[in-house]
């Protein structure tokens, strides 16, 4: 169980940027300074760190700690890549309520472009340089042209139904101004876009950017009633199913039950989900292995559902990563930043109406024919 | 001998089999002595049973894709001049699974649910890794 008193009391994002225009510190640094602020809080108040960010090279937390001069009793760098950052929050919860540390921050970035982004994934892991890339497998594209193919021979989903997700989302993204893009889309410019790995076309795929997001973990006291946000219940499950090529599913599906039971919440108490949506397909088994559908049935849900902030089923309100862009470890924190915003009625245009709780979702670690990190977390405003 | 063009695995003592066999054409996978799985990547240990009696066993390389990709945008500069390139899970008759290069001069015919083959010499030599074709 996690501890009720203890959550998330501040959080703020860096300007994100096509091209790095800095080092990956100058974005951590400005999403930190952003979420102290709105913590209400000194940095000298933080003695915990975490940080995932996608260009640290040799640099670690403590290095980390070093340039940002914080003294920190309590240091922590997540290895579950797109699903990593989002348990950093639930290990800071816990790392307070142990008393290791008084006030965490958790911090995610990325200064990376589209090129350093190919030499980044031209090396990954050891499986997918040895094993896929002598192969022109694509980088993660490719393997997901495979799943999502798998998935519309298997179950009869349609590019129309999936592209519900990239055209809602670019809705949603069309009310945040930190969105990279926020040009209008339609049904037929997400079903005409270039190739990138067939059936996989442009909007399939994020764009990797620049940017940075950060929370500060406390203690919920620090921060006005309505201004926090309480962990209900964390989850997460790696390298699921074992060494399967391609699965149409993923570790949400082992620990969905528990999830909600230790919540003490059903599905249609959460009044959104912010998923970790790299690819609309990987979003569509999230929210199939995540129970708000059965299995094969994601495409008539999204037939039957808006995904806008305002919509029936309220889905990456502020954009997600396909519209707001990918900034390497910043992804893994997305949803959990836009959720605080909401949840603390600072949506702004997209605000969804009485937010009170929410569901987030971390996937990543794309290797060999698998990718493999997941984590889900529910939360409601305290 | 024909020097490939692509990206190269990293030879070590774990894969040098599955390499070195595939420069004579044939394809070798790790059989588990203790529980009979096929094991791809090659490791050090069984990951389902984690034995470390292992047994090198040639594969006929027949076998069917499941499901595929054409890959038009590439992170390796080789492959971009051939793009669109194809990359299936192939399952193998003789057992294992794996993610490969499908080489075709018919890209449309590409299915699901299609038999392949491995390339044979001479021409497997340009590729460095067990890659396949459509069966005759």
């Amino acid at each position: 169980m996690l501890s009720k008193d203890i959550g998330i009391i501040g959080y703020g994002s860096a300007a994100y940027d096509k091209k790095p225009r800095r080092t990956i510190f100058g974005y951590l640094g400005e999403a930190a300074h952003n979420a102290i602020k709105s913590a209400g809080i000194s940095k000298d108040e933080l003695n915990g760190l975490s940080v995932d960010a996608t260009n640290l090279g040799s640099d670690t937390a403590v290095t980390t700690a070093e340039y940002f001069g914080l003294s920190v009793s309590w240091a922590y760098k997540s290895t579950a890549a797109g699903a990593g950052p989002l348990m950093s929050i639930a290990n800071a919860v816990r790392a307070v309520e142990a008393g290791l540390a008084d006030n965490v921050l958790c911090f995610g970035g990325g200064a990376q472009d589209v090129a350093i982004f190919k030499q980044r994934i031209a090396q990954f892991t050891s499986a997918v340089t040895d094993y896929l890339l002598p192969h022109g497998h694509g980088g993660p594209p490719g393997l997901h042209g495979i799943i999502q193919r798998k998935h519309m021979e298997l179950y009869g989903t349609t590019r129309e139904q999936l592209g519900r997700i990239a055209v809602d989302e670019r809705a949603n993204a069309r009310l945040n101004e930190a969105a990279l893009l926020r040009g209008p889309m339609t049904l037929d410019d997400y079903l005409n876009a270039k190739l990138v790995a067939d059936p996989l076309r442009l909007y399939d795929c994020v764009m990797p950017c620049s940017g940075a997001e950060a929370l500060i973990i406390g203690p919920l006291d620090r921060v006005p009633r309505g201004k926090g946000v309480r962990l209900l219940s964390a989850l997460e499950r790696h390298n699921h199913p074992v060494g399967e090529l391609a699965p149409v599913r993923g570790g949400w599906e082992v620990f969905r039950d528990a999830l909600f039971d230790e919540a003490g919440y059903a599905h249609a108490d959460m009044d959104f989900m912010n998923c970790y949506d790299d690819f609309p397909i990987m979003a569509a088994i999230q929210i199939e292995d995540l129970g708000f559908c059965k299995k094969g049935e994601v495409g008539r849900f999204l037939d039957a559902n808006r995904l806008t902030h305002d919509g029936s089923f309220p889905f990456n309100t502020g954009g997600g990563q396909l519209s707001t862009g990918q900034a390497g470890g910043s992804a893994g924190l997305l949803g959990m930043v836009e959720a605080t915003r909401q949840l603390r009625g600072e949506g702004g245009a997209r605000q969804v109406a009485d937010a009170q709780r929410g569901i987030i979702s971390g996937f990543g670690m794309i290797s060999y024919g698998h990718g493999l990190a997941a984590a889900a977390i529910i939360v409601e405003q305290a | 001998m024909t020097v490939s063009i692509y990206p190269e695995p990293t030879l070590t003592s774990t894969n040098a089999p599955l390499i070195e066999g595939w420069r004579r054409g044939e394809l070798m996978l790790q059989h588990c002595s203790q529980c009979r799985a096929v094991i791809f990547f090659p490791r050090h240990l069984c990951p389902h049973c984690w034995s470390t009696d292992l047994e090198w066993k040639r594969n006929s390389g027949g076998g069917k894709i499941v499901s595929y990709s054409h890959v038009y945008s590439q992170v390796a500069a080789p492959f971009a001049a051939e793009a669109p390139t194809i990359l299936a899970e192939i399952t193998l008759d003789d057992g294992g699974a794996m993610l490969a290069r499908v080489i075709t001069s018919e890209p449309a015919a590409v299915a699901s649910g299609m038999r392949v083959e491995l390339v044979p010499m001479p021409e497997a030599a340009r590729f460095p890794l067990p890659t396949f074709r459509p069966a005759k």
